[in-house]
C-alpha cells in the first residue's frame, strides 16, 4: 500500500518524518493532516511519534533506525532523546552518536538486516550502527554519490535506488542487501529517492507529485499489495519504456 | 520536444489601431517643446528622433507580429499541413509576407528622411520633413490594413484549436459521418464532445484523454470523411485527413455495420480502400459499431466478405511495419456504443497495439541504453545461509485480514485537531502515547537537563526546611533591628540622658512645626531680603542667643564680629604689635622689603597669600620670574599708548555694515548680481 503525502506543500515526504518496522517518527507540523496520514494505518500497531531533532523538522534525514533502534545526532537535545525514550518500546535501543556527520538519515541506510554507510563515517560509528541496530554495515556509494541515505531507501522486502545506478551496481548492490533493487524516482523524477519516499516492510508514503508509473515501481519493488518485482520487467516494462525513452 | 502554444500569440490591431498606437507613442515617449531660437542642430536633431523612434516602433511591433505567428515549414508537419487546410498556406505566407515588406519599407523611409534632415535649414523645414515622414510610414501601413485584420481572425481561431501533442501516444477515431466515433469519445475520455444524431456534428478535431496501463493517451475525435476525390473534400473532411496523414498513432476505422448512419457497408468499405495509403504503418483497428442494432454475424453475406477484405487489409498494414502478422486478434472488433459493450475491449486493443508498436521502434533507438537499467530488477544472489525475513507485525496481518471484513473508523489527531479549533488552535500533547509502567506517569514533567545532568541531582533535599529555617532566623534578626528602631520609652537611660532626649524631641517637633507653617504660606508670602527679615537677620544678639543655647561663650565672637562692622582705626595698640611678632616672626624672616611687611600686617591672617607677581608657574612658558617680569612689562607697554588715546583694539566689539549701500544700490543688467 503506497500513499501520496505532501508535508506543508513539500513533497519531500522522507524528510520529514521516518518510517520502520517497530515505530515511525514524524515532524512537527502546522497542522495534524500529515501525521494523521500516518496515524491512520499504523496507529494501534506501531507507536507514530512526533518529535524534533536538535530542534529541526528534517528527522528522516537526521536520524537512522531500525526495528531494533534508533542512531540520532549529536544535535539532538537531551529532552527530545528523553521525549523518544518515553514514546518508543522498550525493545528499540535509542542511541545518541557522536559523529562529526551528523545528519545520519542522508549517511546511513539500512534495513533490519544490513545497512550501507557513508564512506567517511568513523569507526566508532561503524561499531555503534553494528550493536545498536543489529546489521552487518557497508561502506558503499550509490552511482557516484556519497550520501547512500539520500540516494536509495530499501525495506527488508525491496530497494528504490538512484536512477544512474548501473546493471552491475544494482546486482551488486542487491546482492549486499539480498533484497530486489530497482532503479528509479519518485516525485516526478527526483533522484533523491530517500527524500521522496518513506517505506517499511508493508507501507510506503511519497510525495503527492509522483506519478502512477513511479507508484507501480514502488509497489511493485517494495512488495506492497500483493505486487511482485517481476512485474516491473513483464508486465510494466512495456508502460516504462514508453516513458523512459 | 517543442510545444505547440498558438494560445500565446499578442494581438494584431487593425491598420488604423497600429497608427494610433504608434504615433501616440512617439507623442508620449519623445520631446515635444521647441523652440525657433534652437540652434539648427538641435532642431534636426529634435525631429529626426522623432522620425527613428517612430520607425523603432513600427519595426518592433511589426516583428513580434512576424516572428510570433509560427512559419508553416518550421513546425511539425500535421500543423502545417492543418493551418494550409484552415486557413490556406498561400494567403497565410502572403499576409506575413505584406508585413515583413511593410517592415523594411518603413525602414526605408526612415533613413531617406533622417538623411534629408540632415539638410534641413530651419524649424519649418525639419517639421515638414518630420511629418511627411511619419505621414508615408502611416500609408504603407494603411496598405497593409486587409493583411493585419486577416492575421488577427487567424490568431482568434488558432487560440481555439485544440492542443494536440503530435508526438505522444495517439488514438485517432475516423469514418464515415455518423457512425458514433464522438459517442465512443465520449465513454473512454471526459472531453465532452457533442453527439448529434445528425451528419458532420463534429466539425473540427477534438482532444480528449485517457489512461491505460499507467499512461495517458491522447484521443482525437475526427470529423467524419465522405468518398469523394481527394479534391473534392471540404476544410472539415480535410482537418481528419490531415490528422490521419501526420499524426503516428493507433487509427481506429469506424464501421457502421446496421447502416443506420445512412451509408451502406459497401459504401464504407469503398472509403476505407480509398484512404487505406494513410494508415500504412499504422495500427489500425476496424471497429464494427452499433451492434444493439445489427450483430455482426447477421450481415448479408456480401457485406461480410467486405468487411473481411477490409480485416485482410488491415492486417497488411500491420505485416508492413515488419512485425508478426499472424496475431489477428485485436484488428476487427465489435462494440456497441449505446449499450457500453465491447467499448473498454476497443481502447485496450487500440492502446495495446500502439503500445507495442512504440516500444518496439523505442527498443531500436540509441537512447534506450542510457535507460536500460531502469527495466532492470536486480535480484539478490545468495551470499550466505542467513535468514533475512521480512517484519510485519501480527496486528498488520489481522488488520488485513479484518479488512475484508469490516472497516472501523479510527479516530484520527486530524478529527481531533477539526473538533477542537483547527489547525493552529488545536496542539495536541506530545506525551498522549508514551509507553511507560503506570499511564499517571505520561503527564509527569520531565527533568530539566544540562550538560548530561539531571538538574535535580544537585538540588538538597532538605532544602525547604534549611530555607525555612533561614527564613525565620531572618525573621527574628529583622524583628530585632526593629525594635532598635522603635522609640525609645527611656527605661534605661540616665537622667540626664532622658533630659537631653527630651531636649531632642522638642527640638524636632518645634523644626517640624516651623516647616509646616513655611510650608502652608510659602505662597502668600512675600519675599523679603533676609536683610530686612527680622527673624532672619544677622545680628549680633542672635548668633549670641544661638551660641548660648549651644552653650558656648558667645562674648569673643560678637567681639570679632563688632570689629570688622565698625571699620578701623588707626592701631595703636600694643597687645597687636605683640601679637604680629608673636605669631609671625618666624614666617616673615626675609622679607624683602617694608611694603610688604606692612602689608601682610595689615591683612587679616585668615586670608591665603596671593601669588607674588613675578612668580613662576609651570605651564606658562617662562624661563625663570625675571623673563616673565620682563614680559608682563613688554606686553603693558604694548597697549599703552593705545589704551592712552583710547583707541580701538582687537578685543573690542565689532558691529560691522549690515547693508552697505554700494551693493543695494542701483540699476544691474545681466549677470551683476553675483560680482557686486
Amino acid at each position: 500500500m503506497a500513499t501520496r503525502l505532501m508535508f506543508e506543500n513539500s513533497c519531500e515526504v522522507g524528510v520529514f518524518s521516518k518510517l520502520t518496522n517497530a515505530y515511525c517518527l514524524v515532524a512537527i507540523g502546522g497542522s495534524e493532516s500529515f501525521y494523521s496520514a500516518f496515524e491512520t494505518d499504523l496507529g494501534g500497531i506501531i507507536p507514530v511519534v512526533k518529535t524534533s531533532i536538535g530542534g529541526t523538522r528534517i528527522i528522516g534525514r537526521l536520524c537512522a533506525g531500525n526495528k531494533n533502534g534508533l542512531l540520532l545526532p549529536h544535535t539532538t537535545t537531551d529532552q527530545e532523546l528523553q521525549h523518544l525514550r518515553n514514546s518508543l518500546p522498550d525493545q528499540v535501543v535509542v542511541q545518541r552518536v557522536d559523529e562529526k556527520l551528523s545528519a545520519l538519515g542522508n549517511c546511513i541506510a539500512c534495513n533490519d538486516h544490513v545497512a550501507l554507510t557513508h564512506t567517511d563515517l568513523d569507526k566508532e560509528t561503524e561499531e555503534l550502527i553494528a550493536d545498536i541496530l543489529g546489521v552487518e554495515v557497508f561502506r558503499q556509494t550509490i552511482a557516484g554519490n556519497i550520501l547512500v541515505g539520500s540516494y536509495c531507501t530499501f525495506s527488508n522486502r525491496g530497494g528504490l535506488v538512484h536512477p544512474h545506478t548501473s546493471i552491475e551496481d544494482l546486482d551488486e548492490l542487491s546482492t549486499l542487501l539480498q533484497v530486489p533493487l530497482v532503479a528509479g524516482t519518485v516525485n516526478r523524477g527526483s533522484e533523491v529517492v530517500a527524500a521522496g519516499l518513506t517505506v517499511n516492510d508493508w507501507v510506503a508514503y511519497c510525495g503527492t507529485d509522483t506519478t502512477a508509473t513511479e507508484l507501480s515501481v514502488i509497489e511493485s519493488v517494495f512488495k506492497l499489495r500483493e505486487a511482485q518485482p517481476s512485474a516491473i520487467v513483464d508486465e510494466m516494462r512495456r508502460s516504462l519504456i514508453d516513458t523512459y525513452v | 520536444m517543442v510545444q505547440y502554444n498558438f494560445k500565446k500569440i499578442t494581438v494584431v490591431p487593425n491598420g488604423k489601431d497600429f497608427i494610433d498606437i504608434i504615433l501616440s507613442r512617439t507623442q508620449r515617449q519623445t520631446p515635444t517643446v521647441v523652440h525657433k531660437g534652437y540652434s539648427i542642430s538641435r532642431l534636426r536633431q529634435f525631429y529626426m528622433r522623432k522620425v527613428k523612434y517612430t520607425q523603432q516602433n513600427f519595426y518592433d511591433k511589426l516583428s513580434t507580429i512576424v516572428d510570433e505567428f509560427p512559419r508553416l515549414d518550421g513546425i511539425h508537419p500535421f500543423y502545417g499541413d492543418l493551418l494550409h487546410v484552415l486557413y490556406n498556406k498561400d494567403h497565410y505566407k502572403l499576409a506575413l509576407g505584406q508585413i515583413n515588406t511593410a517592415r523594411n519599407l518603413i525602414s526605408k523611409i526612415a533613413k531617406d528622411y533622417v538623411k534629408l534632415l540632415k539638410y534641413g535649414d530651419s524649424l519649418y523645414r525639419c517639421k515638414s520633413l518630420k511629418v511627411a515622414a511619419l505621414g508615408r510610414m502611416c500609408t504603407v501601413m494603411k496598405r497593409i490594413t486587409p493583411s493585419l485584420a486577416y492575421l488577427e481572425q487567424i490568431r482568434q481561431h488558432m487560440a481555439r484549436l485544440p492542443s494536440i501533442d503530435p508526438n505522444t501516444r495517439t488514438i485517432l477515431i475516423c469514418g464515415y459521418p455518423n457512425v458514433g466515433k464522438s459517442s465512443f469519445m465520449n465513454k473512454i475520455t471526459r472531453a465532452d464532445v457533442d453527439v448529434q444524431p445528425y451528419a458532420f456534428t463534429t466539425k473540427s478535431l477534438f482532444v480528449g484523454h485517457t489512461d491505460y496501463k499507467y499512461l495517458r493517451y491522447q484521443v482525437i475525435d475526427t470529423p467524419g470523411i465522405l468518398d469523394r476525390p481527394f479534391e473534392d473534400r471540404n476544410i472539415i473532411e480535410m482537418c481528419s485527413i490531415t490528422a490521419l496523414a501526420h499524426l503516428r498513432a493507433a487509427v481506429l476505422f469506424f464501421l457502421d455495420i446496421s447502416g443506420s448512419c445512412g451509408y451502406t457497408i459497401a459504401q464504407q468499405a469503398a472509403l476505407f480502400h480509398s484512404i487505406k495509403s494513410l494508415f500504412m504503418n499504422k495500427p489500425l483497428v476496424i471497429v464494427c459499431n452499433k451492434t444493439d442494432l445489427q450483430p455482426l454475424d447477421g450481415i448479408p453475406e456480401a457485406d461480410m466478405k467486405l468487411v473481411m477484405e477490409m480485416k485482410a487489409e488491415a492486417l497488411k498494414t500491420v505485416m508492413g511495419q515488419g512485425g508478426e502478422a499472424a496475431n489477428d486478434e485485436g484488428v476487427l472488433l465489435t462494440m456497441s456504443t449505446l449499450n457500453e459493450e465491447g467499448v473498454s475491449a476497443v481502447k485496450n486493443a487500440a492502446c495495446e497495439r500502439l503500445l507495442d508498436q512504440r516500444v518496439e521502434l523505442k527498443m531500436k533507438s540509441k537512447k534506450i541504453n542510457d535507460c536500460l537499467n531502469r527495466f532492470h530488477v536486480a535480484i539478490p544472489k545468495p551470499r550466505d545461509q542467513k535468514e533475512r525475513p521480512p517484519c510485519i507485525p501480527q496486528a498488520v496481518l489481522e488488520a488485513k485480514a479484518k479488512e475484508a471484513a469490516e472497516k472501523e473508523k479510527r479516530k484520527t489527531e486530524k478529527d481531533l485537531e477539526n473538533e477542537n479549533g483547527g489547525a493552529g488552535v488545536y496542539s495536541a500533547s506530545l506525551k498522549k502515547h508514551y509507553l511507560l509502567a503506570s499511564d499517571e506517569w505520561k503527564e509527569d514533567i520531565m527533568p530539566e537537563i544540562l550538560d548530561g545532568h539531571n538538574v535535580y541531582d544537585f538540588v538538597d533535599p532538605d532544602i525547604l526546611l534549611r530555607l525555612e529555617e533561614l527564613e525565620r532566623e531572618e525573621g527574628i534578626r529583622e524583628a530585632e533591628e526593629e525594635d532598635e528602631d522603635f522609640e525609645m520609652d527611656g527605661q534605661e537611660l540616665t537622667p540626664e540622658e532622658r533630659e537631653a532626649l527630651a531636649e531632642i524631641r522638642k527640638k524636632k517637633s518645634l523644626l517640624i512645626q516651623q516647616h509646616r507653617i513655611k510650608k502652608s504660606t510659602a505662597e502668600s508670602r512675600p519675599t523679603v531680603p533676609r536683610k530686612f527679615d527680622k527673624d532672619k537677620k544677622f545680628t549680633t544678639q542672635r548668633m549670641g542667643r544661638q551660641l548660648s543655647t549651644l552653650g558656648l561663650d558667645p562674648s569673643m565672637a560678637i567681639h570679632c564680629a563688632r570689629s570688622k562692622s565698625r571699620g578701623r582705626k588707626r592701631e595703636r595698640s600694643v597687645d597687636r604689635v605683640d601679637r604680629d611678632n608673636g605669631d609671625a616672626m618666624d614666617v616673615d624672616m626675609d622679607q624683602p622689603n617694608k611694603k610688604q611687611r606692612l602689608r601682610s600686617r595689615s591683612a587679616p591672617r585668615s586670608r591665603s597669600t596671593s601669588r607674588p607677581p613675578g612668580e613662576l608657574v609651570p605651564g606658562e612658558g617662562f624661563k625663570d620670574s625675571a623673563q616673565k617680569i620682563k614680559a608682563h612689562k613688554l606686553g603693558k607697554k604694548s597697549v599703552k599708548k593705545r589704551n592712552k588715546d583710547a583707541r580701538r583694539g582687537e578685543a573690542d566689539r565689532v558691529i560691522p555694515t549690515l547693508k552697505p549701500k554700494h551693493l543695494f544700490s542701483g540699476k544691474r543688467s545681466i549677470g551683476k548680481t553675483d560680482r557686486r
